[in-house]
Formats: C-alpha cells, sequence, structure tokens
C-alpha cells in the first residue's frame, strides 16, 4: 500500500476505437487536462493546490467505445468527481462533435482508482 | 533562483502586451520525439504541458488566456526532433516574448527520469507564433 490517503491524481480516458494518431490523441487529453484543471479552479481550489505540489499526476487510460466512456462518466459524476467530456471539433480526422477523451480529475486517487482499475493505459 | 536565471529575470525582454482582437489565438506543443514515447505517454505528458502553460498564461497574460478559452482553446501538437531542438525553440520564444513552459518527465515509466519531454509554447497569438513553428510538422 503505496497511495496515502490524501494522495490525488487525474485520468484522461480516451477511446481506442477511434484510433486517434498520436497527435491528435495528445491534443484531446490536453483539451479534458486544461477544462478540468478549470473546473477545480473554481470549485477545488485547496485541491487543485495539493494536486499540483505532488507532481500533478495524469495517466491515460484507454475504453472500448463511446458507452464505456459514457458509463464511467456517470459514475465519476456520481462520485460527485471533477469530469469533463471531450467533444473534438472535426477540423481533421474525425467527424464534428465526436466524444474522444473524458477526463477525470483533480481528484483523490482512491476514489478515481476505485473506478478505473480495470482499464488499461493507453 | 540560481544566478542564470536571476540574469535572465533582469535581462528577458518583458511580456509584451497583444492586442488580441479579431486575432486567432493558439497553444502549440511540441514533443521531443527522440525519446520514442507511446502514444498515452505522449498524451498525459501533452496533458502536464497544457495545464501548466494555462496557469502560467492565467498569471502573465490574462488577455490572451481569455481569448484562448474563449476560441475553444486551440491546440496543435508538433514533432520535436530532440531535447537540444527542444531548447533552441525556448530560446527564439524568449526573445519574441512568447511564453513556454517546459516538462521533465518523473521517470516512473518507459523513460529515464528528468527526460524534456514537451515544450509549451503560448497561449499567444497565431502570426507571433509561426515565426518559430512554422518548420514544425504536426504529430
Amino acid at each position: 500500500m503505496s497511495s496515502s490517503h490524501n494522495e490525488t491524481t487525474m485520468v484522461l480516458i480516451a477511446r481506442k476505437d477511434l484510433k486517434l494518431s498520436a497527435g491528435k490523441l495528445a491534443v484531446q487529453c490536453a483539451h479534458a487536462a486544461t477544462s478540468c484543471t478549470l473546473v477545480a479552479i473554481k470549485s477545488e481550489k485547496r485541491l487543485l493546490e495539493r494536486w499540483k505540489n505532488s507532481g500533478a499526476r495524469k495517466i491515460c487510460l484507454q475504453v472500448e467505445d463511446l458507452p464505456s466512456l459514457q458509463i464511467l462518466a456517470g459514475q465519476a459524476q456520481s462520485a460527485n468527481l471533477i469530469t469533463h467530456i471531450v467533444k473534438d471539433a472535426g477540423h481533421t480526422e474525425i467527424p464534428a462533435g465526436t466524444i474522444t477523451v473524458l477526463g477525470i480529475g483533480p481528484g483523490p486517487r482512491r476514489s478515481i482508482d476505485a473506478l478505473v482499475q480495470d482499464l488499461k493505459p493507453y | 533562483m540560481g544566478l542564470r536565471s536571476f540574469i535572465h529575470s533582469l535581462t528577458a525582454p518583458p511580456f509584451r502586451h497583444r492586442n488580441v482582437i479579431d486575432q486567432e489565438v493558439k497553444m502549440v506543443l511540441v514533443v521531443n520525439t527522440n525519446l520514442k514515447m507511446g502514444k498515452g505517454k505522449i498524451a498525459a505528458q501533452v496533458g502536464h504541458a497544457a495545464v501548466s502553460s494555462t496557469l502560467k498564461c492565467g498569471k502573465e497574460a490574462p488577455d490572451l488566456l481569455e481569448s484562448w478559452l474563449a476560441s475553444g482553446q486551440k491546440k496543435i501538437c508538433v514533432k520535436g526532433i530532440d531535447a537540444d531542438n527542444l531548447l533552441a525553440l525556448e530560446k527564439l520564444a524568449s526573445s519574441e516574448g512568447i511564453l513556454s513552459t517546459k516538462i521533465h518527465d518523473a521517470g516512473h515509466t518507459q523513460i529515464p527520469s528528468g527526460s524534456l519531454t514537451v515544450l509549451a509554447l503560448g497561449p499567444d497569438i497565431e502570426s507571433v507564433l509561426s515565426k518559430i513553428t512554422d518548420d514544425l510538422k504536426l504529430l
């Protein structure tokens, strides 16, 4: 047990089925991370500070498809975690409005890990 | 603060106030492709870079941040050759008064600890950024 009870994390969950290129995936995840952070500035300032000061842990995970992403988004919202769903503007690669990435956090690592423990790293 | 960064703080050009009206504002994320990171690793590192530079911009150039956010926080991800290439771009950026943020990896996975993984440039006006990023290829 290395994760102490006040560790914080952020997870970026991407859809594997879209087969995004590395650059596209990175940009979509960056959108999610930035938007989640901006939510945290307003609603969870202390938690945000703690997360930043401990290295702003982020990991990128994968889900099979859109329904799996939506289920996780629902679970995270019920757990009162910060979430953000990224819809692509559709300038390249995929149609406009496609949901690409779900960002969860920054939040308590234990609650987030509980939701995503079965997901594989991207 | 080290001696070099102290001297830099005295001699660096002040951040110019940009007239952001009717200008396209974006963020450019330059990835160190020499490290051969996996896709997920790149995504997390680029995420770090985007968050840090957003927070930095909020302190140093709130006008730019506002217009960047309002226009859908445009980001593009491009290929840098190696760490030296990223450092050279950082120098150019600072001479143009463009905000830059370096991300060094904590080294938990894939690559040695402390590697320079991503350089974020901006958010800034596209015409200013393109002076130094035009030659870079999309990742």
